[in-house]
């Protein structure tokens, strides 16, 4: 064997525990990622689980009302299980998550797992909307702001978002119904239809609204990993061989620097969702946020238990989605 | 990309330091609110609950910003909320700031591994709830009210502080002048107390100012859906709610300008926040 056969038999060698050592590295993050998700998720689960005994009073004499026999008090305590001890309590209502099955409603008496199912698909449809628009919005704008060498246009993005930050949803909202639904008379100020096509109607305003809190965080973090990517000798690479513009935008521009965005984006589900419920109130949409303020005023503590515990798997669902895809797009950043 | 070039290594003559417009500008508006809030109600003809003119009466020179449905005047209104609103969230902002800064700096310099393990993950639980949703739901429970809501506040966002303290303190807590104290056979408490915490509040007073925005939006947020501060009292949440009905019928003036209020707040804040991050920047490049 010569010289150069070795040295080239060593690199292929090198390459292939390279690639296993990239594929170890891809798995331990995988692994490790499912059990804080896991561990989290599992505290999700206590917490809303405990939200009930921070109640000052008896839960169970609140939402019957003051005027009752004590008799009627305990056997609704009796029928909710709520006479066992606290870590029978608990594994009833851990496993019964598993089961699929989440209490029942005080007041109507509904499977609390019916009433999510039929309202969540509203409201996650208002927030994928809103990251949709969001999206739109943010992409053009922070490639415009990066690529720009003018410091005016900087100087007013950063103002400019920096102020779009302190502006409410709900006023936002209030300020677009008065804009399209009165002035315009273009969006329906409440009301609502199930079918898909249709139901976009009621739903792109609320969602235009609720993205008002996204786009800035969004285009600037966006905006400041490009003008590090830009940096980058492979862009200048890219300027002289006369790569065509759309694919120099996507693969030398954009993919290279979404990774952080799209980690941030994955974190503000949570903001999103907060957002989305004042939108369904403003809106009289039917989705599980106007339920859980329907919850709240009538004290019906297991929808609110099991709306908020919901909500808190969602995000850790999506954290884990997000923090997977921001490694696969970019796997510089976490295995450096 | 070489006209980039030069105009990055053209040395920049400043005589105003970065980031002071912003700081001023924010100071100012948020000093004239404050200012406004302490005089307008004291001096005003009418006062914050009382009948000033017809129900819905549009802005004009005796009512400036108009009446609300009860005949309320809609300006005194505005200024009558300044205390309560910017107070809730004060306090509101301080509690978690103080009780999560001790919290994740005892954390990030313990030694134990299963403390940290525990607690920790405790906070990424709390930290997981969506903050609004969470601050709701602990509502339901507690009762609504100012004294809940910075109760509820509180009770969700030390986690936040709390995380980025114990970051931070690990950091802080291998530094070579924490060392250099310890070797001067200083008390823990005094390192504590004196050489750690500030290094580790300074990151955490920074995020408090950005929260401040969030929790602002949030005492507003939740009288605007009906679970915070109580009626009569005058705030911008709670006078958004009542006047939104009418919005759609034309009334638009009992809606708009409290949440106007509401913006100027939060954006003097934004600003004076941007503000010191962009001071805080230069220092650390020269």
């Amino acid at each position: 064997m010569t010289d150069s056969q070795q040295t080239a038999a060593a690199q292929d060698a090198q390459m292939v525990v390279e690639k296993d050592r990239n594929r170890a590295a891809l798995r331990k993050t995988f692994y490790g990622r499912i059990l804080r998700s896991v561990i989290v998720g599992f505290w999700v689960m206590v917490i809303a689980f405990s939200l009930m005994r921070l109640s000052p009073g008896d839960p169970v004499r609140l939402a019957l009302g003051a005027d009752v026999t004590e008799e009627a008090v305990d056997a609704f305590r009796t029928q909710l299980g709520l006479d066992k001890p606290f870590y029978i309590q608990f594994w009833d209502y851990f496993t019964g998550i598993f089961r699929g099955d989440l209490g029942y409603s005080y007041f109507s008496g509904r499977d609390v797992t019916e009433i999510i199912g039929t309202h969540l698909p509203v409201t996650l449809m208002i927030i994928g909307l809103s990251i949709l628009f969001a999206a739109l919005i943010s992409l053009p704008l922070a490639l415009f702001v990066a690529t720009s060498k003018s410091n005016t246009v900087n100087y007013m993005f950063r103002a400019l978002t920096s102020v779009s930050l302190a502006i409410p949803g709900f006023f936002l909202a209030l300020l677009g119904l008065l804009v399209f639904g009165v002035y315009f008379n273009i969006a329906p100020a409440a009301g609502y239809e199930g079918a898909f096509p249709g139901n976009l109607k009621y739903l792109w305003l609320p969602a235009l609204a609720n993205c008002g809190s996204l786009v800035p965080v969004l285009s600037r973090v966006l905006h400041s990993s490009l003008v590090d990517t830009l940096d980058e000798e492979f862009v200048e690479t890219g300027v002289i061989r006369g790569v065509r513009k759309g694919r120099f935008y996507w693969s030398y521009l954009l993919r290279p620097s979404l990774a952080p965005t799209v980690v941030l984006l994955s974190y503000m589900v949570g903001v999103m969702i907060g957002g989305t419920v004042i939108m369904e109130t403003i809106f009289s949409l039917p989705g599980i946020g106007r339920e859980l303020i329907t919850a709240v005023d009538g004290r019906d503590y297991p929808v609110v238990q099991s709306i908020a515990m919901i909500f808190g798997l969602i995000v850790v669902f999506f954290s884990f989605i997000g923090d997977l895809t921001g490694y696969l797009l970019d796997r510089r950043v976490t295995l450096s | 990309m070489s006209s980039n070039v030069e105009t990055q290594e053209k040395p920049k003559k400043r005589f105003i330091k970065e980031g002071t417009f912003g700081i001023y500008t924010g100071f100012f508006m948020l000093g004239s609110l404050i200012v406004a809030g302490a005089i307008i109600p004291r001096i005003s003809k009418y006062g914050a609950d009382d009948l000033a003119a017809i129900p819905l009466a549009p802005p004009s020179r005796a009512n400036f910003f108009g009446t609300d449905v009860l005949g309320r005047d809609v300006f005194v209104r505005v200024f009558d909320a300044v205390f309560i609103d910017l107070g809730t969230a004060i306090i509101g902002v301080s509690i978690p700031l103080i009780v999560g800064t001790i919290i994740g700096t005892l954390l990030g310099i313990s030694q134990s591994k299963r403390i940290n393990a525990v607690v920790g993950s405790l906070i990424d639980g709390i930290n997981a709830f969506p903050f609004l949703i969470f601050v709701i739901a602990l509502i339901a429970f507690i009762g609504p009210g100012v004294g809940s809501i910075v109760l509820a506040i509180s009770l969700v966002n030390w986690a936040r502080y709390a995380r980025i303290a114990r970051t931070r303190a690990v950091v802080v807590n291998k530094q070579g002048y924490i060392e250099a104290a310890r070797t001067l056979g200083y008390s823990k408490k005094r390192i504590l107390f004196k050489h750690i915490i500030p290094n580790v509040s300074s990151e955490t007073r920074a995020y408090a100012l950005s929260d401040f925005i969030i929790v602002i939006i949030a005492v507003a947020a939740l009288s605007f859906l009906g679970l915070g501060i109580k009626p009569p009292q005058a705030e911008w949440g709670g006078m958004i709610r009542d006047g939104k009905d009418l919005l759609t019928v034309g009334f638009w003036w009992p809606t708009v300008f409290p949440g106007l209020a509401l913006c100027w707040a939060g954006i003097a804040v934004a600003f004076i926040s941007e503000g010191l991050t962009r001071r805080m920047r230069e220092v650390g490049t020269r």
